[in-house]
């Protein structure tokens, strides 16, 4: 017995060690940078709440106006790639979980592969079919739009890559929650009358709830973190309308000429406020109204 | 009541087939347009099929290995997830027994402790993790993509709730007999916990194969690269849309390994996502 009152160090000590090493240092650390003046190599200097000052009251500063479109743009973002990355899925799963519909593994294999290739792979691709001279959509429809220099045509863009590469993990969580509905409830349903459009919403729809919220709150999370795809469709234009706050936040801390990770740690603390802020919200919001 | 749903077939019918063409035209133009020269693509414009196929593109592709050495990205890339995937096996399995199995004070509150940290968003912790991964000497080394990973919760919480499924009474009986933790593990849970170590390694494969921004931040050395972060690089090598059909054909390249990964373990995906979302399919 004495023996194995140490021996559970050898089971949970590695990952201990990674986990201070690799996540609690590094997230500590993240915070108490954000009060001080840090270029990455030397020593921090404590500048107490100077950069938050800077960043969220200063408006000649350039700071304050990085964070604030960055985090206009990170906004919209979420704001519309989230509802369209529930929806889509949503709609396909149902129409894929329609009694009658065959070949169900094959459309959604098609549906998830996009899933599996990388942000800059699938940027290439994508980058080049709205390329206003060689690309296929002005090709197909006889149009000159300059896709990634024109609003609103460069967030579409953006949104159209997201949409194509982001909705097969939800699809399939989707789809094992339909088909895990009882059947007597949509049979019940259909007693008192009900079409399909009216089962999707009494019945489906507060039957998956958990998952639902589940991929609301994930999905949301995740978008706050965009960069690749502004990055590569758009290089964050026209005129800085599609530059997330990561990009600033990269380009602060890790961009040509001097660090600036001090006042990057600044902004990434706010914007985690900000995403611990809305997960909660949603999470507490849609709990309550499901109950 | 059957012509009904038989309308509603047609129309699901409809609505799915054109979805996936939509789905897969991209990869299809894409794939085509690396098999087209440039002045076909600059002359003719759109066409899903080339008219004639070369495949001068790849050739090229190949024998640039000085700026643009795909073939060295993807076998970084296969390095790295190989790698990290195999460790992410090990410290989830051993952590996982460690948290459902083992008997100390205060584990579930640990364990609980360290989940909730993990929620704290990973944008805060981005910049000051580069710097202790430079500490280390791991900038532009596969190891900065290896070793932060491994401290996740995610897979961890799987494989803890997993063996929840696990009837205890085996291990008991096993204990009885005099066999120690170690001899429990190997034998008796490792066995039994393979589909959940299946699940977190291949999201640990194609999660750290995709993984985008911090492959971008931690490698400046083109040869050290993994290939997400090399083909960021293409769109200023290959000349702003100067060599169409060689960048197409390196996204190519750079898509195939997932894509067979998928082939072959396609009922895996299926089970693994809804195992993490806490669905039973």
């Amino acid at each position: 017995m004495d023996k194995s009152k140490f021996s559970h160090w050898f089971f949970i000590g590695p990952h201990i060690i990674l986990f201070v090493v690799f996540i609690l240092i590094p997230s500590i650390y993240g915070v108490y940078a954000s009060f001080t003046n840090w270029n990455l190599m030397t020593s921090p200097t404590w500048v107490g709440l100077d950069n938050y000052r800077t960043i969220l009251t200063n408006q000649d500063s350039s700071f304050h106006h990085e964070f604030f479109n960055g985090m206009k743009n990170t906004l919209i973002f979420v704001g519309v790639s989230v509802p369209l990355m529930v929806a889509i899925p949503l709609v396909i799963a149902s129409a894929i979980e329609h009694k009658k519909v065959k070949f169900k593994n094959f459309f959604q294999s098609i549906i998830y592969i996009p899933g599996l290739i990388s942000i800059s792979a699938a940027a290439l691709i994508w980058s080049l079919i709205f390329n206003s001279q060689l690309g296929m959509m002005n090709n197909f429809f006889g149009a000159d739009t300059v896709w990634t220099a024109t609003q609103p045509y460069a967030w579409m863009t953006i949104f159209i890559m997201t949409v194509w590469g982001g909705i097969g993990g939800n699809m399939i969580i989707y789809r094992a929650s339909i088909s895990n509905v009882s059947q007597d409830l949509y049979e019940s349903a259909e007693i008192d009358g009900a079409g399909p459009i009216r089962k999707f919403i009494s019945v489906t729809l507060p039957s998956i709830r958990f998952p639902l919220i589940y991929t609301v709150v994930m999905t949301t999370a995740g978008s706050f973190n965009v960069f690749g795809q502004p990055l590569m469709m758009t290089n964050g234009g026209p005129r800085e309308s599609t530059t997330v706050l990561m990009m600033y936040i990269r380009d602060l801390a890790f961009g040509s000429g001097q660090s600036i990770a001090g006042m990057a740690s600044a902004m990434a603390v706010l914007l985690g406020m900000v995403i611990l802020i809305i997960s909660a919200a949603q999470y507490y919001v849609m709990n309550r109204n499901s109950a | 009541m059957n012509k009904k749903y038989n309308i509603s077939k047609y129309l699901a019918y409809l609505f799915l087939i054109t979805v996936c063409l939509i789905w897969v035209v991209p990869m299809i133009f894409g794939f085509t347009t690396s098999f087209r020269s440039q002045g076909e693509v600059v002359n003719e414009g759109f066409r899903l099929l080339p008219v004639n196929w070369i495949v001068d593109n790849y050739m090229a592709i190949l024998e640039n290995t000085s700026s643009a050495p795909i073939l060295r990205w993807i076998g970084n890339s296969l390095f790295i997830s190989i790698t990290h995937t195999l460790l992410v096996v090990v410290v989830i399995s051993i952590t996982g027994y460690g948290y459902s199995r083992m008997r100390f004070k205060g584990r579930d509150v640990l364990f609980f402790t360290l989940l909730g940290i993990s929620f704290f968003p990973n944008v805060v912790n981005i910049i000051p993790l580069y710097r202790i991964v430079d500490i280390l000497g791991w900038v532009n080394t596969p190891w900065a993509m290896i070793v932060p990973g491994l401290a996740g919760m995610g897979n961890i919480f799987l494989v803890r709730q997993f063996m929840k499924g696990v009837p205890k009474e085996l291990d008991e009986s096993a204990r009885v007999d005099g066999a120690s933790d170690f001899t429990i593990f190997f034998r008796i849970v490792l066995p039994l916990i393979k589909p959940v170590l299946i699940v977190g390694g291949l999201f640990s494969f194609i999660g750290s194969w995709n993984d985008f921004l911090w492959p971008v931040i931690v490698y400046t050395d083109v040869q050290k690269m993994p290939v997400t972060a090399g083909l960021l690089l293409l769109q200023d090598i290959y000349g702003n849309y100067q060599m169409v059909g060689q960048l197409m054909g390196s996204a190519i390249l750079a898509i195939i390994p997932t894509l067979l990964l998928f082939l072959f373990a396609q009922k895996y995906f299926v089970s693994a996502i809804n195992l993490n979302a806490g669905i039973k399919g």
